[in-house]
């Protein structure tokens, strides 16, 4: 398991079991958690408060949702090898240049990696016409 | 960052609730024990999306509860040191700000707010740029970088910090 001191985002030290977990955007968890939000409903009637966790972070994907068309967005994935930590930090946020998105992503930065600046160009590209079109 | 993840745990249930709606039961049990829990390591069970696989019941010596072994498939809110995300304030004072993202509260102390941002007291406390153009406020978005997590037994507590590049209050104009 990795220690706290131990665990950097920024480098993508988040331990193996999350780097091989699939990460989710906001958007997909609104689908989740809506979905649930009505299995709820259902089985309790709308008199049984949720759980404030449940709640909070409803309304937290409700509120920062970019995306609704997850499936272009994970050719995109494939596409430019992220890590689906890295697709996911870059889907929440949509950084606008290639400066922000290497500020918000600094593991982009890693040698050897193969992400010069014009790759992550036609990636945010990419995004931004998913977002146009969707 | 949100997650789906499968997680096992031993339920144990008490012979009461055999017989036709055994899975049932065992199902509702989880949901009721794990969601809106948290761990250190996985973070909090914001919510249970699936049942993977219940294993074989074992009879406990002595009580005559039954364990069974269950895989359950479900979305987790698990922050990382180093991550940048958005949250919305939820209180200013002179110390710093707090903010929520999801179930985690994260503190950004005034040390980690630009030097030009200055605190204003009053009805609505807030955190102000000298010309006024940038305002930190209560309901403000704001993205911020989490640089410590600490656990204890219920919930995830974030530091956090809006002093790096691109970070900071959102502005969004196509939200207008």
């Amino acid at each position: 398991m990795l220690r706290g001191e131990d665990e950097d985002a920024s480098e993508l030290k988040i331990g193996e079991d999350f780097l091989k977990a699939k990460c989710l955007m906001n958007s997909e968890v609104a689908i989740l958690l809506e979905h649930r939000y009505d299995q709820m409903k259902q089985m309790s009637g709308d008199s049984t408060p949720l759980p404030q966790v449940f709640e909070k972070s409803l309304q937290y994907v409700k509120c920062f949702s970019r995306f609704t068309n997850q499936g272009s967005v994970k050719q995109v994935r494939d596409r430019y090898q992220l890590a689906e930590f890295e697709l996911a930090v870059i889907g929440n946020l949509c950084p606008e240049t290639v400066e922000e998105a290497k500020a918000i992503v600094p593991s982009l930065k890693t040698k050897g990696r193969g992400h010069d600046d014009e790759a992550v160009e036609r990636l945010l590209n990419d995004l931004l016409m998913i977002k146009k079109f969707e | 960052m949100f997650f789906h993840i499968v997680l096992e745990r031993n339920m144990q249930l008490h012979p009461r609730h055999f017989g036709r709606n055994l899975r049932e039961n065992l199902v509702a049990k989880l949901m009721k024990d794990v969601e809106g829990t948290c761990s250190g390591q996985h973070g909090f069970v914001v919510a249970i999306t699936g049942i993977e696989n219940i294993g074989k019941g074992l009879i406990r010596d002595g009580t005559g509860f039954v364990s069974f072994p269950v895989k359950y498939q479900c979305v987790v809110f698990r922050p990382f040191k180093g991550e940048i995300l958005e949250a919305v304030v939820t209180m200013v004072n002179k110390m710093g700000f707090f903010a929520e993202a999801g179930p985690v509260q994260i503190f950004v102390s005034n040390h980690l707010i630009p030097d030009d941002m200055e605190f204003q007291s009053g009805d609505m406390p807030n955190y102000t740029t000298s010309d006024g153009s940038v305002k930190i406020q209560k309901d403000s978005e704001v993205r911020l970088k989490i640089i410590g997590t600490r656990v204890d037994a219920t919930e995830i507590f974030c530091i956090g910090t809006i002093k790096d590049d691109f970070l900071g209050v959102i502005n969004d104009p196509a939200s207008v």
